[in-house]
């Protein structure tokens, strides 16, 4: 995929009211391959952040016999993290206002990791 | 892990870095070589072969960047098979020093490092004496000052 | 054992360079007497610094006095001295496993197993640690399993360090009879989470350090993971709390994740404290939410009378 590619890809996601910010991000580095934020979102912290969470609750959920993640949602008071793992070790990542629709989030992410 | 400075400011730093990136190694020195400071070494050997590999990455690269007409670059990353190593120059009021890093691939990232790096420099900046000016190692003092230090990072 | 301590004092009195201050150290911990033992070992690593052994009995004191990074420091370094060193792949192994570094306690014990592929007790450690059925009621421990001393499956006391567990928080109350972790065998309902759906199994509260507080986990072959699985989470917890701060979303309230194969929910009914719900697929993630929001409840009220 171009990096216009991804760009489009973000964008739809990006597009769900209550979503500040899109990327997808390199799960085993933790290093931004692209992204959609708006400002004052710091786009590599994101990255390393939100794959160290995903590899960590990966080995957690497998552990626990449920499989790999398929998706997950960290809630919090004031704003959410929403991952999709895709192919080659990517994960599509979407920073939220805490009451966005956390649904049709998850379908865009879903999307996107498809499309990636 | 311990921890452990030649030249006390740079402890906290130290110690907060190591804990927040989850690093396994880290070793902060001068561009010529001389260590200021380290975490998880366990011998004074491993400390200055790291040393002098780091410090001669360090001054390669930056001649390379002259080459090109450009600044130094600004870090060095590899990923192993479980371990990563980044290394780093950055500016301080004491001059230039050199940062490596060594990190568990299972248990940290480059993703985390660089986040953590960051911060790192800033507090050494922060907490770095803004007078007087470290004394240059003469070659005669060289192999006294490696020791002493040596001995500050090893308790021996 | 009076007596060996006397008859090998006497002997590395006679000669400092003799080797039986490994015997003789591992003695003196064995006996609690650690400040004793602690010097014989300096004693020795002084005169021996390549070896070992020296530095491996040097880890356990260290570890006996609860100075695990020292005690990391050395038996690190017996292994580079010696790479398949089994009483440093076991001594790392127990130390990662006592974080919650999972991962590195099986990759310490998997090398061990090369090492001595017939050793039983490596065998066991390595089942436990990866949440695999022990098929044996005494290789289970509580906290942190069979890595702990004191179990079959935890190295020997020749190399291994005979470090006590964390101290044990205090036990739900239908189970205040019971050790903190369940026996083998089928998993019982604790009473903290009486009288909720599915309170039986996939119920799982903790403490801030991985440690299990009252319910159970079985994966889908019915093996136990408890143990395994709160190890994990003490790091999701971790994890999840440093970047819910550092990008600025406040605390964290709840994790909800799809898996392959079944749902789960994370959850802090208290500040020290973690709650885990599993259900299966058919579960949808909005009702266990409702479920896991429950259990909280439930929890935090335990947590309090406990307070």
């Amino acid at each position: 995929m171009t990096a216009a590619g991804y760009a489009r890809t973000l964008d739809l996601v990006t597009r769900v009211r209550g979503v500040r910010g899109a990327m997808l991000v390199s799960s085993d580095d933790g290093l931004v391959v692209a992204e959609h934020l708006m400002e004052g979102i710091k786009g590599s912290a994101v990255a390393a952040l939100a794959a160290s969470l995903a590899n960590r609750l990966r080995r957690a959920m497998v552990a626990a016999g449920v499989g790999a993640s398929v998706f997950w949602h960290l809630q919090c008071e004031q704003g959410a993290l929403l991952v999709v793992p895709a192919a080659s070790a990517i994960i599509v990542v979407a920073v939220a206002e805490p009451d966005v629709n956390v649904g049709l989030v998850r379908l865009e992410l879903l999307r996107a990791a498809e499309a990636v | 892990m311990t921890t452990r400075a030649v030249e006390a400011w740079t402890l906290q730093p130290l110690v907060k870095f190591t804990k927040e990136a989850e690093a396994r190694l880290v070793l902060l020195m001068t561009s010529a070589g001389q260590v200021m400071a380290q975490h998880g070494f366990s011998r004074a050997v491993e400390v200055m072969s790291a040393a002098a590999l780091g410090a001669a990455i360090i001054a390669s690269t930056a001649e390379m960047a002259k080459e090109l007409k450009q600044p130094p670059f600004a870090a060095l990353s590899h990923q192993g098979e479980r371990h990563g190593i980044f290394l780093a120059g950055f500016g301080t009021p004491r001059g230039m020093l050199v940062a490596l890093v060594v990190y568990d691939i299972e248990v940290s990232s480059v993703g985390l490092v660089q986040l953590f790096f960051e911060q790192f420099v800033a507090d050494l900046q922060a907490a770095c004496p803004k007078e007087g000016v470290p004394k240059q190692v003469l070659a005669a003092d060289f192999e006294r000052e490696l020791s002493d230090s040596l001995k500050t990072l090893f308790g021996r | 054992m009076a007596d060996e301590i006397k008859t090998l004092s006497a002997e590395l009195a006679r000669d400092p360079h003799s080797l039986v201050f490994l015997r003789l150290g591992d003695l003196l911990r064995q006996r609690g007497q650690l400040d004793a033992a602690h010097r014989v070992a300096l004693n020795g690593l002084e005169r021996h610094p390549h070896l070992a052994d020296a530095h491996d009995l040097y880890a356990r004191i260290l570890a006996d006095k609860r100075d695990y990074e020292r005690a990391f420091d050395e038996w690190d370094m017996a292994r580079r001295i010696a790479p398949g060193h089994m009483g440093a792949l076991k001594g790392l192994a127990f130390l990662y496993f006592k974080v919650g570094d999972v991962a590195q306690a099986v990759a310490h014990l998997e090398e061990a197993e090369r090492v001595a592929p017939d050793d039983f007790n490596i065998q066991q450690a390595l089942a436990m640690v990866r949440g695999q059925p022990m098929g044996s009621a005494a290789a289970r421990t509580s906290g942190h399993g069979g890595l702990q001393p004191g179990s079959p499956s935890a190295p020997s006391a020749a190399s291994t360090p005979s470090t006590p567990p964390p101290a044990p928080l205090p036990p739900p109350p239908a189970v205040a009879e019971e050790p903190m972790a369940p026996p083998a065998g089928p998993l019982e309902d604790r009473r903290v989470f009486a009288g909720l759906e599915g309170a039986q199994e996939g119920l799982l509260l903790l403490d801030a350090a991985g440690r299990v507080l009252g319910g159970a986990l079985r994966d889908w072959n019915g093996a136990d993971v408890t143990e395994a699985v709160a190890a994990y989470l003490a790091g999701v917890s971790l994890e999840a709390g440093r970047t819910a701060k550092l990008l600025g979303l406040g605390a964290w309230t709840g994790l909800a994740a799809e898996g392959q194969l079944g749902h789960i929910h994370l959850a802090q009914p208290g500040p020290d404290a973690l709650l885990l719900l599993v259900r299966d697929r058919s579960v949808p993630m909005g009702r266990l939410a409702i479920i896991a929001q429950r259990a909280a409840m439930t929890a935090r009220r335990w947590l309090e009378q406990q307070a």
